[in-house]
């Protein structure tokens, strides 16, 4: 409100044309290739060889959508990233809960070196464990399964849970849960009854970061599984590449339609998702 | 600080103990274990058909045409006459199959049947390592294999697997937009780079290339090096590859050649970057003139996704003579690339072995690819003309008649995999004029150095 | 009561699960990666020690060094084009308020939430010299349309742009909290001081950010050192290995190019690359905020 006070009295208009424009202009460059992208899966193949910008198609072909729908394996493989994902996110909280406690709350002398240890895992690149992770997964007989998905994907969001969830409970006062303790409840009812319920808003930003980032990922995926089982969204769109190379208007269709239940996502949880981004970006 | 050094020692501990169980394991002849589970599954489904599951590894993503229909409808056709026999089929591109094949390789458990070429390239390395499992000869003597067909598949006199089709390279291209310019099919390969000027000016790419891939530059580059030679550029390269002298003037003009064409706006824009689909595209939306590519894409023809006026207008001719070069119009590029394997770690070795066997009867994959319009295979496909061929198949089975020489295995599939990383990095480089014909051709000699 | 917190028990209770994670995950795999880095392992069959061999001979690897000298130009690209240009947007979209800010934030965040296998996808669709939008857009321009943006000598920006323009909204959002998280007062203050908007941009704003700015240059530089997805779907590192970065470079030699053990050394070498940078960052950060 205030910085709306400091605008008005200073109504200096080209100053604001240019504002406007660079605004406008970002907003442009960054949603006209999504917009390309849906114009050209409704349209037929060989509208697409066009100069102009956008085609207006002679018949809309949502038959594209079928196509993507149906053999993209769509509902399955939503059902496959849903699970993991919130699998992933659970674990994560729940695992990050109680280390934050142990690490933040509790008097032992590896604490520090522990959490160091995991906070390290931030640092370490994803992909360098592709190779190794591969040859494991293969000897122990969990590659194409759930659990190769989900192990990487827990270790790999544990530094960040664990980092966030350990500053938000630095800044929780310890008297509650000590009243508590004194009234007789155990270590572990002070946690998940008590302290938990206390870090709601840092819980909903681990949440929203862990899912961001496991979500979109498949070069794990493509690695450790093999058959269309727990295949996740992203499979569709490269799978697609060699089932319809021909087709390019239906390659266009599966990828707005892998790409829908996220943004109608981001849509509804617009105000989390980016309270949540932000808190852990400015934590972090 | 005792502490932390404890726990770097126990977490230490802890991997080491993991790599230790995980080596053992690769020491261990997998193999072994294989054959005991494989052999009580045979008796079982002797005698009481217990239900069976064979995963086939397959490169042909596309199940609904080419290829990869006539994979799918022997399956299908198998999986009736065999009600206890499940297929499970994962399928990737060429590309990423390779990649996926790799990393399959180094862990225990292979699909049962995969998709291989019968190229050094290859083959070799699998074959050494011990992942495929040897084939009985003798079951495929009614078969009728084309004479050599089954070399490149195999090893000391054992076969290691069977191929798929016998492909030609060949330049298809579009009749109906050659006769409305008034173009001709270019008799020499100056007619051809000429012609391309044309189509140029008509605004039209002249050749779509899937330089991307990067593999069809270097079949592009054989071509043209069997055109001047003439008898066969197989013993040649696989002579300079071992002797690491690639000095012969025939590299050298063809690489020239190459260069050349790609200089001269022979293929599209951008063809370096231009992956498979992309090329095709442009031919069947009649962006490109032409489009080099292999026999296997004769199923083109019947694609439904392609319009009608396009896909009726597909004819092909091989590569042009080159003036000076030995070569005549019949001595084309061909070989038997890819086919099938069973693995040696397969937990259905057996039964994978039957399905092999049952898809390469003559009347199996031969029959329904030709009767398909998909491709020729290396058997003897002549028997099943039916009459109603589409023009590109009259024109494929004319020129595999009429052959005088076949070139055998491009120059990248000669060599180890590392040869032909090598050759797809550097025919491109050489390609887009990153590097001169000398630096290509030391280039290759260098790998082995 | 200090018992009750000291209980050893207890502690082991609720670390253990997220250690052995981190082990069995993280730390398992970069031993085992070590240890194959020490061996001529192919990917099949046997395979003999050969101590440090691999990296004797990643020292000399031109690509290795060039894919590096492309995540450090992707650092930069991201410190010098994308952050600035978050930053001044950020600031503006501040001072707009109510509707107008939330609808240009959810724009600008939207490519974020879709999936790198499409963004990659889409991209080699817009760089398309045949079809592609960026040539469309090109001839509208009056320019000739045939640009092929990754082809070689300019892949390499053509994945930076696309890199830059997947992760603007994340970083202007970042930016945009850390810019609503200054006390308004300040901006009173100067206005009434005279100051106009970009002097309080450059006299407060900036000056204010800066925690925020250096957590996310350390952020840019390590994102940009793991980048993988896009590169491997966008280019596969080509034309050549002109686009080649790390993460990519070892995926190829470890499973195209038949050398898993040499893939591994390029990993023990990634890894340490990225510890030591977020290392040396944080000195810097330090030192400065001492000095």
């Amino acid at each position: 409100m205030n910085n709306d006070s400091v605008i008005n009295k200073r109504p200096n208009p080209t100053s604001r044309i240019i504002m406007w424009s660079i605004l406008i202009l970002f907003a442009v460059v960054q949603i006209f290739p999504l917009i390309w992208l849906v114009n050209f899966s409704l349209v037929s193949n060989n509208e697409m060889f066009t100069n102009g910008l956008l085609v207006w198609p002679e018949k809309l072909r949502f038959d594209n959508y079928v196509k993507a729908f149906i053999d993209g394996h769509f509902l399955l493989y939503l059902k496959n990233s849903v699970l993991i994902n919130v699998l992933a996110v659970i674990i994560v909280l729940f695992i990050s809960v109680c280390m934050a406690f142990a690490c933040s709350r509790m008097y032992w002398k590896l604490s520090k070196v522990v959490k160091g240890l995991i906070l390290l895992g931030m640092m370490i690149p994803i992909h360098a464990t592709l190779l190794p992770n591969y040859m494991i997964y293969d000897r122990l007989q969990i590659n194409d399964s759930i659990w190769a998905l989900l192990i990487p994907y827990i270790a790999f969001s544990l530094p960040q849970g664990l980092f966030l969830t350990c500053s938000f409970m630095e800044s929780i006062p310890r008297e509650i849960e000590e009243a508590a303790l004194i009234d007789g409840c155990g270590i572990y009812s002070v946690i998940f009854i008590i302290i938990t319920p206390l870090l709601k808003t840092s819980l909903v930003t681990v949440s929203i970061m862990t899912f961001l980032n496991n979500w979109n990922e498949f070069m794990m995926a493509s690695t450790y599984l093999n058959s269309p089982k727990w295949r996740t969204l992203p499979f569709s769109v490269l799978e697609f590449t060699g089932l319809y190379s021909s087709n390019y208007a239906v390659q266009f269709a599966v990828m707005s339609l892998t790409a829908a239940p996220m943004v109608i996502m981001y849509f509804m949880l617009n105000k989390h998702i980016t309270k949540g981004v932000a808190m852990g970006a400015v934590k972090g | 600080m005792m502490k932390k050094v404890l726990v770097v020692i126990l977490t230490l501990a802890l991997t080491i103990s993991l790599v230790a169980c995980s080596s053992k394991g690769t020491k261990e002849p997998t193999s072994e274990n294989g054959t005991t589970k494989e052999q009580t599954d045979v008796e079982k489904s002797e005698d009481v058909a217990d239900p069976v599951t064979i995963k086939v590894f397959s490169n042909l993503p596309d199940r609904t045409s080419g290829q990869g229909f006539v994979e799918q409808t022997l399956f299908d056709a198998y999986m009736d006459e065999n009600t206890n026999v499940t297929i499970e089929v994962e399928t990737l591109d060429d590309e990423a199959y390779k990649t996926k094949f790799k990393a399959y390789a180094a862990g225990s458990k292979m699909p049962d049947l995969v998709s291989v070429w019968g190229q050094p390239g290859f083959i070799d390395e699998v074959i050494d390592a011990g992942i495929l499992e040897p084939l009985h000869e003798e079951d495929y003597k009614e078969y009728g294999f084309i004479n050599g067909s089954l070399d490149g598949f195999s090893k000391d006199g054992v076969i290691f697997g069977l191929p798929r089709n016998t492909d030609v390279l060949a330049f298809y291209y579009n009749q109906k937009m050659f006769q409305d310019h008034g173009w001709t099919v270019p008799q020499t390969y100056d007619e051809l780079l000429t012609l391309a000027d044309k189509i140029n000016a008509e605004d039209i790419i002249p050749v779509a290339m899937d330089g991307g891939d990067k593999w069809p530059l270097y079949i592009f580059i054989t071509d043209l090096m069997m055109k001047i030679d003439g008898s066969g550029i197989l013993d040649k390269v696989k002579t300079a590859i071992t002797n690491k002298d690639f000095s012969d003037p025939t590299f050298m003009q063809a690489a020239d050649l190459l260069y050349e064409s790609a200089q001269r706006d022979l293929f599209e824009i951008g063809f370096e970057t231009t992956d498979y689909g992309t090329a095709q595209n442009l031919f069947t939306n009649a962006q490109s003139a032409m489009y080099y590519m292999g026999s296997w894409d004769m199923s083109m023809a019947t694609n439904q996704d392609i319009p009608a006026e396009i896909r009726d207008n597909i004819r092909v001719f091989t590569m042009p003579v080159i003036q000076g070069g030995k070569a005549t119009a019949t001595d084309i590029t061909a070989w038997n690339g890819g086919g099938y394997s069973i693995t040696s770690s397969g937990a259905q070795k057996e039964e994978a072995r039957k399905l092999l066997n049952y898809m390469f009867k003559p009347e199996g994959w031969t029959k329904l690819a030709w009767e398909n319009g998909v491709c020729m295979s290396a058997q003897d496909f002549a028997q099943f003309e039916t009459g109603n061929e589409t023009e590109i198949q009259k024109q494929f089975m004319q020129i595999v008649k009429t052959s005088t020489n076949i070139s055998g295995s491009p120059l990248g599939d000669l060599g180890t995999t590392e040869f032909k990383t090598v050759t797809e990095d550097s025919v491109q480089d050489l390609s887009i004029g990153k590097i001169t014909s000398e630096e290509f051709l030391t280039g290759l000699e260098n790998v082995y150095k | 009561m200090h018992k009750a917190y000291s209980n050893k028990l207890v502690i082991l209770s609720l670390v253990l699960p997220g250690i052995l994670t981190f082990v069995f995950a993280v730390l398992a795999p970069i031993c085992l990666s070590v240890y194959y880095a020490l061996t001529d392992f192919s990917g099949l069959g046997d395979y003999n020690f050969i101590g440090g061999t691999n990296f004797i001979e990643l020292i000399h690897d031109t690509n290795f060094w060039l894919s590096l000298r492309n995540s450090l130009l992707l650092a930069a690209g991201f410190i010098l084009i994308q952050h600035p240009l978050a930053i001044i947007t950020a600031a503006i979209l501040d001072r707009l308020g109510k509707h107008a800010e939330g609808f240009f934030r959810c724009v600008y965040f939207l490519p974020n939430v879709i999936s790198v296998a499409i963004i990659a996808y889409l991209w080699k669709f817009i760089y398309n010299p045949s079809f592609g939008l960026l040539n469309n857009v090109i001839e509208i321009f009056g320019g000739k349309g045939e640009v092929n943006m990754l082809g070689t000598g300019t892949a390499i920006w053509a994945v930076l742009v696309v890199l830059i323009w997947h992760g603007f909204g994340w970083g202007m959002l970042i930016y945009y909290t850390g810019i609503k998280n200054i006390d308004p007062t300040l901006y009173e203050a100067a206005s009434i001081d005279g100051a106009d908007n970009k002097i309080s941009f450059l006299r407060i704003t900036l000056p204010l950010m800066k925690p925020v700015i250096q957590v996310n240059v350390t952020l840019a530089v390590i994102t940009a050192l793991k980048q993988m997805e896009t590169v491997y779907l966008l280019t596969n590192g080509g034309p050549g290995n002109e686009t080649q970065f790390m993460a990519n470079y070892l995926y190829k030699q470890a499973f195209s190019s038949f050398k898993y053990g040499y893939g591994n050394s390029i990993s023990v070498a990634f890894v340490s690359i990225c510890i030591l940078s977020t290392i040396i960052l944080n000195r810097i950060f330090k030192e400065k905020a001492e000095a």
